[in-house]
């Protein structure tokens, strides 16, 4: 192995992959979340924020591809990561206990993270690959929420990519090394409050429009 | 010591012959503990009562027993070292426990540390961590004088806070992936805070992360437990400073 | 037998110089040629393998725990002396010395105090070097304290953990030789027997503690630093696992043991409080520097502490001594704490302890000043005793800490047999009758960095060693005696356990041959311990196999050490006809109760020679002369 594998091989490195691809995917939240408020705005206002974005046509497929591509870095490595650790403790503990470290983000993140693989992929199957040639993608959205399981799948997955997030945003800068007894405790602050930002910005979007419809 | 009282315990401990055999818990009872006993006195006084019996008294690692040596260390109803906070198993008392009380025993458990025998554990991987290279290479005479090169305070400070590891294993026992990163990122603290570690620093972290790799420990997910569970109570910031240790030598160092 | 310490020639100053030029050499490229073993991975036995393997010879290391860095030096707290007079305030190499000579009582060996005094600074630098990082002024210049009554500042520490930081320093440097295939080592081994061959020590027979496997290893030279045997005593504060094995296995190969009777009894200790108790707890000496040592003037008085008046407390040490107050040496407290007790004076349950009391302290600097200065104590008292030292008095009583006896050295560290090197506190060197506070880090660490590299060169270089592995038939028949001990011991299926037998000992041990002896005790106590030995060897009761891991065999075979050795230090308290340090003997003691020395007949080494399982040892005197320090009586008044 070269130092390039080998330093994305190790322990540190695969950690490193998921804090670098999984900040991205934070950062596409915000602007997606940025974007999806339209929405409140009625289905014109939607319908041209749709528009104006496709227009920018090459530069959205390069970012779809690249984010495309660190979502499998990332769902390959946690795969990985998962499988590991759990090889690494091959008999578990009969009384399991936490001393005061683990949250529910923390613990459970395989899990929410598989679930929003899940999520994600009906998501897209919902409004990106769908015929968009007879219809606007508003009417699309307001026709899936007007099915009130869909609602609740919605914003269940929200609440999931809630908890994700609370622990995952903190987390990654302690893993790239970013910690700082100035800086940190903004940090782990600020995964709180983006984790509830994203539940209720996003979770809020399908009970809306299941009102509104 | 005025206050002692005695209590009865049920115990359930783990018993295994080797590390091919599967092992079992065991129940045991605990008669007239004082309360004043430290919990391996507790163990003492039963196993004293097994051997009387006829039967093979528990095996469990501890020698110091004032909390230093880092030899002692066993799962206390799935708390590493028991329930107390900053407090290894040999100084926890038995007046954290009340009469009747089960105590489910079990041994530290990691693929990195085979069981040997009952609540006895392999613990030589935490050595063949240091023998990488969690050291500076420095031999014995011709060093410069000991004020030669001026430490602040606040780093000698630091440093000692990580240096304070007892290397009893509690931070992988603890840890949900049984990572070794709170003990090798204390290590990599220890050392490399201080001007005299700088030199090696770049090595220490790599060779040190990739042998904690080969030897079999998880990784680590940031769950906080092993700082929770730290007898010794060495903070995450050590992790930290290990991550980005690692992130500068591997892409900013010539080491390969 | 003749003794000869091989002290050098010329000035005291010039002895350790001298002597490391006229040591001969070995060529850089023969080193590898040998095979050193080194039993013990403490202070002294974790520097002294990876000097030697940074040296270039091949080191084999054993050690009892299961990782080198578990040894007991790692509970030393205080700190480590050195001669460095970082803060100006009138130390030297010669008043360290002098210091550690005095406080020796002028029982131990000038030239060996003295070098011990030179390379203490070099101890410093070695650790700074390290990483070992020791407490910085704001500056960032080491800082020191006064310790032990010492009147300049010459300890350096790292926080109360000075014995862990150091070792790891050792343990590290040890770590790199082991990684560079230099040192092989060899943990959860316990040293069984010494080999000798041709009248040279030539390698160790051990057992392996997991697999019950017993284990022959050949060396051209063998080190011990197996440290001090206090756990003779049952309660003590050495780790569970220390013992007098290997020592005592080398002394009954002939290697003679010297004043096994000074054995240090530390004052500062939490007290006993009951039965099931395995071992005693130390805290720093420091504390004296504002805590009050009183008991009740009357013996009836129950009440509880806070309720006694100033003017019913006996605070003893201040009115006995007036100048140094509750700052006496290490065995006057302890010895004053005693004399109490015994005279129905003591508090707490089990009326062994007396007072210590922060009340004055606290009421006159703050509790903020004394929690910055003794928290981490205060802290380990509370969760021990659960009862909180800032509200009510702690209470304490004396404890075995430290063995300043051991097996008999030269100045090369080299014993009676050829070849069988003692380092650390497994030796009697360098501290007399009473070792001072923050000297046992510095002895160790000076013997296995700055002293055995050069001697252990200068006798391989000086001697045409043959070719002995360990097919050798010394090894074979030393194995089969091993191997039928543990046979035997296994074989008597008693009803008293290991434990059991040890606690007794350990009882008849601390009330006869511990703080204030008598020849009268002494004697009846030597009888009981024959008696317990002869029980012991026909009602011991072991479980488990040989051939596993099995606790109570390894402490069954060092109870049954104890047994025997113990008897020597009797033989050696009985012997020493005077007062000194750690020994006190009741018949010998000035009119205001201090110790007593006899300079004209006693000033020696006693030294012990083996002479079969049903004798007495044979008595070998080693005169010891003072040429640069003036004998005087210790006063404390």
């Amino acid at each position: 192995m070269n130092w390039f594998t080998s330093s994305f091989g190790s322990s540190i490195g695969k950690k490193l992959l998921m804090a670098l691809t999984g900040l991205c995917f934070v950062l596409f939240l915000v602007v997606h979340l940025a974007g999806n408020l339209t929405l409140y705005g009625g289905g014109d206002l939607f319908n041209s924020y749709a528009e104006h974005l496709h227009s920018l046509g090459f530069l959205i497929n390069i970012s779809e591809f690249g984010l495309l591509f660190f979502a499998l870095i990332h769902i390959i490595t946690g795969t990985f990561l998962f499988l590991e650790n759990l090889k690494a403790r091959p008999v578990r503990y009969a009384v399991n206990k936490t001393g005061g470290g683990r949250t529910i983000g923390s613990f459970s993140m395989p899990y929410t993270g598989l679930f929003m693989l899940i999520f994600i992929i009906t998501h897209l199957l919902n409004f990106h690959f769908v015929d968009k040639t007879n219809t606007t993608i508003y009417d699309i959205v307001t026709n899936a929420f007007s099915n009130p399981l869909y609602v609740m799948f919605y914003v269940a997955s929200m609440v999931v990519v809630a908890i994700h997030i609370s622990h995952g945003f903190w987390s990654l800068f302690q893993t790239i090394g970013f910690e700082h007894p100035k800086y940190t405790p903004f940090i782990t602050g600020l995964s709180t409050v983006l984790s509830i930002v994203f539940g209720v910005g996003f979770g809020f979007i399908p009970i809306y429009i299941s009102f509104i419809v | 010591m005025t206050t002692a009282k005695t209590i009865n315990l049920n115990l359930k401990v783990w018993r295994q012959n080797g590390p091919k055999d599967k092992g079992r818990f065991e129940e045991y009872r605990a008669s007239d503990i004082s309360t004043d006993s430290s919990f391996l006195e507790m163990l003492d006084v039963v196993n004293e009562k097994l051997t009387i019996e006829g039967k093979e008294p528990i095996a469990f690692d501890h020698d110091c027993r004032e909390g230093i040596c880092g030899m002692c260390g066993t799962v206390i109803n799935g708390r590493p070292h028991g329930p107390e906070k900053g407090t290894t198993l040999c100084q926890l008392h038995m007046r954290h426990f009340s009469d009747g009380d089960t105590i489910a025993i079990e041994p530290w458990r990691a693929r990195a540390f085979k069981v040997i025998k009952d609540l006895v554990v392999d613990r030589s991987p935490l050595d063949k961590l240091i023998q990488t290279a969690g050291y500076i290479s420095a031999n014995a005479g011709g060093c410069p004088d000991g004020n030669a090169v001026p430490i602040p305070q606040e780093i000698a400070e630091k440093s000692m806070d990580a240096a304070a590891c007892i290397g009893c294993g509690a931070c992988v026992a603890s840890c949900p992936n049984a990572s070794a990163m709170l003990f090798v990122g204390a290590k990599v603290s220890h050392l490399g805070l201080l001007p005299q570690g700088k030199p090696e620093a770049a090595m220490r972290a790599i060779s040190m992360v990739r042998e904690m790799d080969r030897l079999g420990f998880g990784n680590c997910g940031n769950e906080r437990e092993c700082e929770a569970e730290c007898p010794k109570e060495i903070s995450i910031t050590n992790i930290a400073r290990l991550n980005r240790e690692f992130f500068k030598a591997s892409f900013f160092s010539s080491v390969m | 037998m003749q003794l000869d310490a091989k002290i050098p020639g010329g000035p005291l100053q010039d002895k350790w110089d001298r002597h490391r030029f006229e040591l001969k050499l070995v060529n850089p490229a023969n080193k590898r040629k040998y095979d050193i073993i080194v039993v013990g991975t403490g202070l002294a036995g974790g520097s002294a393998a990876a000097t030697l393997a940074e040296l270039g010879y091949n080191v084999k290391n054993f050690c009892i725990q299961d990782s080198p860095r578990r040894a007991h030096s790692i509970a030393a707290q205080g700190g480590i002396n050195a001669a460095k007079n970082y803060q100006n305030d009138g130390d030297s190499v010669w008043r360290l010395f002098y210091d550690t000579v005095k406080g020796g009582d002028f029982r131990a060996r000038e030239a060996n105090v003295h070098r011990l005094a030179q390379e203490s600074t070099n101890i410093i630098d070695q650790c700074v070097a390290q990483g070992v990082p020791f407490a910085r002024d704001y500056g960032g210049l080491l800082s020191n304290r006064s310790f032990g009554g010492a009147q300049v500042s010459r300890t350096f520490y790292a926080r109360g953990q000075t014995g862990q930081q150091l070792l790891l320093g050792a343990y590290s440097a040890l770590s790199r030789q082991i990684g560079a295939g230099k040192v092989k080592m060899y943990p959860r081994r316990e040293m069984l027997d010494l080999v000798i061959v041709n009248g040279k020590a030539r390698g160790i027979i051990v057992r392996d503690l997991v697999t019950g496997k017993i284990e022959s290893h050949s060396a051209h030279a063998v080190v011990l630093a197996t440290g001090g045997y206090g756990n003779v005593f049952f309660l003590s504060t050495n780790a569970m696992a220390s013992n007098v094995t290997a020592a005592y296995r080398a002394y009954k190969r002939g290697a003679v043991f010297a004043n096994p009777c000074f054995t240090q009894i530390h004052p500062t200790c939490i007290p006993v409080h009951g039965d099931y108790q395995s071992k005693l707890t130390l805290m720093s000496e420091s504390l004296r520097n504002d805590g009050r040592v009183w008991v009740p003037k009357d013996p009836k008085d129950k009440r509880a502490p806070a309720d006694i008046p100033d003017s019913d407390r006996d605070y003893y040490l201040e009115r006995k001594y007036p100048s140094f107050g509750n700052l006496v040496p290490r065995d006057v407290a302890s010895r004053n704490a005693k004399e109490q007790c015994d005279a129905g004076k003591g508090v707490g349950d089990t009326q062994l302890a007396v007072y210590l009391d922060f009340a004055d302290a606290i009421r006159r600097d703050g509790k903020d000043l004394i929690k910055s200065k003794y928290g981490n104590l205060f802290q380990m008292y509370e969760k021990i005793t659960d009862q909180n030292p800032y509200e009510t008095p702690m209470m304490i009583y004396p404890a075995v800490h430290y063995t300043m006896g051991g097996l008999w050295v030269d100045y090369n560290l080299m014993s009676s047999v050829e070849g069988l090197f003692v380092l650390g506190e497994a030796n009697f060197s360098d501290h007399g009758a009473n070792r001072l506070g923050a000297s046992a880090l510095m002895q160790g660490l000076a013997d296995g960095y700055f002293v055995i590299p050069y001697t252990i060169g200068g006798y391989l270089a000086g001697e045409s060693l043959d070719e002995v592995t360990d097919q050798h038939p010394a090894f074979t028949d030393h194995t089969k005696q091993a191997q039928e001990r543990i046979d035997k011991l296994l074989s008597i299926k008693g009803k008293r356990t290991a434990d059991d037998f040890h606690r007794e000992l350990g009882g008849l041990m601390w009330d006869n041959c511990g703080m204030a002896r008598n020849d009268k005790d002494l004697a009846m106590a030597k009888e009981k311990i024959r008696a317990l030995k002869a029980e012991f060897w026909e009602n011991v009761l072991i479980p488990g196999a040989d051939k596993d891991f099995n606790q109570s065999l390894e402490r069954a075979g060092r109870v049954a050490d104890f047994l025997e050795f113990a008897e020597i230090m009797i033989t050696d308290a009985l012997a020493r006809r005077e007062s000194c340090g750690g020994h006190f003997n009741d018949a010998f003691q000035t009119e205001e109760n201090e110790a007593l020395r006899d300079d004209e007949n006693f000033c020696h080494v006693s030294a012990w020679e083996y002479k079969g399982d049903d004798q007495d040892p044979e008595f070998i005197k080693e005169p010891l002369v003072f040429e640069n320090v003036k004998l005087t009586q210790r006063s404390y008044k």
